[in-house]
């Protein structure tokens, strides 16, 4: 593909303010960048180094309670800082696209998707409103979405995530801009699907010639996608070099530390002999309020001070399993045994002792903490709830919680959650599952919500308190990376029933089930080639949910690893 | 041509020509329209209408003034973290503050602020006002200027008794319904169903003919009638709130629903259910301003502002505004009430001003 180099975006020394606490705050400090026609920048960086902000400028856009207080930003040879409203509406949509983060969320769900794929082109007057779905029944067609002649004409909720995020790329090609940004988008869904959305993309934006801003947190990703990688880190550049370089030889520490993040493993822990399990899930069998069983048949044990990774697509019944087992949701047939003993099904019929001895960490630490209690009363609850503890005695276990998850007491003792970090309010409910004292904790999803270096940094934590308090862990995830670096045992969950289920250093060693390696092949991988490699050896129809749907019950290995 | 319209001229181009010199564009626009409406009117109606603007304009001017240095007062008073919050009301609450304040001091100090007592007679009936009584006498020759500022006192505490024990009552029970759920729920909506289906006036007329118009039968009645709707805001808020997973570890840490409801779902619906305090506030206010003036609320010869319009009323024919007075103190409150209860909205939906 030849790409004519002449400059489509020019930001020179972009600043951007933020207002907080009465005061201007920089949070984009000098950035520059050359994007030219047909040209794919990935720029990446933990959350808060300000990508999406520099994406959102590069429309002329600030967010509310931002200002662009500096720099020039010149789109085509017009200049967006000091060009009227007016005329960047003109742009957007038009000339520059936007694909946001959750598509779920950025579709109006009381409107048809074909129709708000035609409101660009028809508003800007390119096409008729027939011409306008024709070619959007094409862009569906290019996109891979199944049934392209039809899927428009159906509304938001009625399609699947990761189809919902390849129309929202073919609506941004709706006027065939000239520049996309893609923030984050395939962040929110599963390796599986997020293979699709990939590929979708990238042929896309190579057929039309597009040039792309690329913005992610995930390096794996963005070495698919990219010609160039610019790294941030707070506001400023780190360094720029085209993606192999990048990823061959970076040149700052801090882009070095970036690439070593996947480098956290342990020891892989074997089961201890003769003892009985800590927790042991026993054929069971679960629905929300009789409707379609959720959970066929699931049994696996946990075994104290072990790890056990319960992996599988968005739902697959890894949440499900964790409602069961904190009796959320009694099983409608089987039974968890707590070290051999039955745990009544309903949490409210547990002892205070039984409660105390099964703790659980939340996905979204947002909604886990509560933003109007202070840290002190969060983590010294569940310590004054179950051990009695009262004042002086009190407060020194907070400290040592405190400690224990390394932050400093005296700091963050009279703190509310919501002026903490991602990666701090995570630590927090991490010690308020210790609070209680706890012998198995269920951590789902922990780290899927942050970025990587603060991920490795939890995950660190979590590893490092099994050792000192002998917990049992039954992690939740879709991400493999994060299973190889802390499993010590494995459970492949599809369709609410365990297909495989073993030691990790098996599990990650052929032969599979067919449905563990779809799993462990749609993990992106480092090497730019990556998705190129997979896509031949596949078949461009061969990934993501028809790749899962295909899979033949009557295959050998499914029968022979079916349990 | 008099001296006053040559200065009122003169200062309203001087006072545009500033603003335009300092780039102020809607101060200009503001003030440059208003002198070529003021050309207009002052050929229509003359000297005497210029100056109805110029008062209407200076009583703008210093109700803004003194919202001003009130919020600045508070802001000087308050704790760091209270003044912060208060650095951003705008004028409009700044003024309901002041206001709410002045109600609170005349209804609490009313004893020594009111010249005379609040059922004293110490006049003929309907004696103009002289130095002794500020607003003249009633139809007893009673001091209409002390019975206000006793009526302050006696219609605001009841509306407030009346409103915090709806609050107490609705708040409690959508509280409680959000968090059991199930057939709990079911039953106290339907039940605050029943009593929304029936007209608050009449369902108020009928209690108050039935066990007589004392104070705690009007306080009970209008609180029952209040409850529901705050019991359905509750619960929705609290509904919202429940779904979240802090409210589930703490269900799974065992702990009962007092303590859920008291510790983690309360502090997260306070601020919409203090917007609805101020809002119902100014419902339950003309509600019981409403029963004065039918006969049924406060009884005489205890001092109310809806009865006060009533006993007064006859002297509307005669050209007389005296009854529109405590129907006035009854407006400048539930207009005040409601500019702080919208600015409290305001900071509690997030919106942030662009």
């Amino acid at each position: 593909m030849v790409k004519s180099k002449d400059v489509l975006l020019e930001i020179e020394d972009l600043q951007i303010q933020g207002y907080s606490d009465e005061q201007w705050i920089d949070i984009i400090k000098g950035v520059d960048l050359t994007l030219h026609r047909g040209e794919v920048l990935g720029l990446i960086g933990e959350s808060g180094a300000g990508k999406s902000t520099i994406g959102a400028a590069a429309m002329g856009y600030a967010r509310d309670g931002t200002r662009i207080s500096g720099g020039s930003i010149e789109f085509d040879g017009m200049e967006l800082t000091t060009a009227t409203e007016s005329e960047k509406r003109g742009l957007r949509g038009h000339r520059i696209a936007y694909v946001a983060q959750s598509a779920a969320a950025s579709f109006n769900p009381a409107h048809k998707i074909i129709d708000q794929h035609t409101e660009a082109p028809v508003q800007y007057r390119l096409k008729k409103r027939m011409e306008a779905q024709e070619d959007a029944m094409e862009l569906y067609e290019k996109l891979r979405l199944p049934n392209p002649e039809e899927i428009g004409f159906r509304y938001p909720h009625q399609v699947s995530g990761g189809q919902l995020q390849r129309a929202m790329t073919a609506m941004a090609m709706s006027c065939r801009p000239d520049l996309i940004i893609f923030d984050e988008p395939t962040t929110a869904l599963d390796v599986t699907t997020q293979i699709e959305v990939l590929a979708a993309i990238r042929d896309i934006v190579d057929e039309y010639n597009t040039a792309a801003i690329y913005i992610t947190h995930d390096l794996a990703v963005v070495a698919q996608m990219a010609d160039t990688i610019k790294v941030l880190l707070k506001g400023e550049e780190v360094e720029e070099a085209s993606t192999k370089e990048m990823l061959d030889n970076p040149q700052e520490d801090y882009t070095k530390s970036l690439w070593a993040v996947r480098s956290f493993k342990r020891p892989q822990k074997s089961r201890p002999k003769n003892s009985e399990p800590l927790i042991s899930v026993r054929n069971v069998d679960a629905s929300y309020t009789g409707g379609v069983k959720v959970l066929d048949d699931v049994s696996f044990d946990v075994y104290e001070g072990m790890t056990v990774a319960v992996v599988g697509e968005s739902g697959s019944g890894k949440s499900t399993t964790a409602r069961v087992i904190t009796g959320l949701l009694p099983p409608s047939k089987g039974e968890v045994l707590f070290k051999g003993e039955p745990f009544p099904p309903d949490y409210r019929n547990r002892s205070k002792d039984q409660l105390r001895q099964c703790q659980m960490i939340y996905q979204m630490a947002d909604t886990a903490l509560n933003p109007k209690v202070q840290i002190s009363e969060i983590i010294g609850r569940p310590a004054a709830f179950y051990q009695g503890l009262r004042g002086g005695e009190l407060k020194s276990r907070v400290d040592e919680l405190l400690d224990l998850i390394e932050l400093e007491p005296s700091k963050y003792y009279n703190r509310y959650p919501p002026e903490l970090s991602g990666g701090q309010k995570q630590r927090i409910g991490i010690a308020r599952a210790l609070a209680a004292e706890p012998t198995f904790i269920i951590c789902d999803e922990v780290t899927s919500a942050l970025d990587q270096l603060v991920a490795e940094g939890i995950l660190r934590l979590l590893d490092r308190l099994q050792k000192e308090l002998n917990l049992a862990y039954m992690f939740i995830t879709h991400d493999l990376a994060t299973v190889r670096s802390i499993a010590d045992e494995v459970v492949v969950m599809q369709h609410g029933q365990v297909v495989e289920q073993g030691p990790k250093e098996e599990m990650f060693k052929p032969p599979h089930h067919p449905y563990t390696d779809l799993l462990l092949s749609s993990v992106p991988e480092m090497d730019p080639d990556w998705l190129t490699t997979l896509l031949e050896e596949r078949g461009i129809d061969n990934v993501g949910e028809a790749a899962s749907s295909d899979i033949d019950p009557e295959d050998t290995k499914v029968q022979g690893t079916n349990i | 041509m008099s001296l006053f319209v040559i200065t009122y001229y003169t200062l309203l181009l001087a006072a545009s020509c500033l603003a335009a010199y300092f780039n102020k564009r809607s101060w200009f626009l503001l003030l440059f329209s208003l002198t070529l409406v003021s050309f207009i009117v002052g050929i229509v109606g003359g000297p005497s209408a210029l100056q109805s603007i110029a008062i209407v304009a200076g009583l703008l001017a210093l109700a803004g003034m003194v919202s001003f240095a009130f919020r600045e007062f508070l802001v000087a008073i308050a704790s760091h973290d209270l003044a912060k919050e208060l650095r951003t009301a705008p004028l409009t609450a700044a003024f309901g503050m002041f206001i709410i304040f002045t109600y609170a001091i005349a209804g609490i100090f009313a004893p020594w602020i009111a010249p005379h007592g609040e059922a004293e007679v110490i006049a003929s009936a309907f004696a103009p006002a002289d130095g002794e009584m500020l607003l003249g006498a009633d139809q007893l020759g009673r001091d209409i200027f002390s019975r206000i500022i006793y009526g302050t006192r006696n219609s605001v505490g009841l509306a407030l008794a009346a409103t915090l024990l709806a609050f107490i009552i609705g708040a409690l029970a959508g509280l409680l319904a959000a968090t059991k759920g199930g057939w709990f729920d079911q039953f106290m909506g339907r039940f605050a169903d029943v009593i929304m289906s029936i007209p608050s006036l009449i369902f108020a007329l009928l209690m108050l003919s039935i066990f007589g118009p004392h104070i705690h039968v009007i306080i009970i009645a209008v609180a029952v009638i209040y409850a529901p709707r705050v019991f359905r805001l509750t619960r929705a808020v609290a509904g919202n709130v429940v779904v979240m997973d802090y409210i589930e570890a703490a269900k799974l840490r065992g702990e009962g629903t007092w303590y859920l409801i008291r510790r983690e779902i309360l502090p997260n619906s306070t601020a919409p259910l203090v917007a609805e305090f101020g809002l119902e506030f100014c419902f339950v206010f003309l509600l019981v301003a409403g029963l004065s003036f039918l006969g049924l609320g406060i009884q005489p010869p205890t001092a109310d502002w809806g009865s006060m319009v009533r006993e007064n009323a006859t002297l509307i024919s005669f050209g007389d505004i005296t009854p529109l007075i405590p129907a006035a103190a009854i407006a400048l409150l539930t207009v005040s009430v409601n500019f702080v209860v919208d600015w409290m909205l305001h900071r509690s939906s997030g919106l942030k001003e662009k």
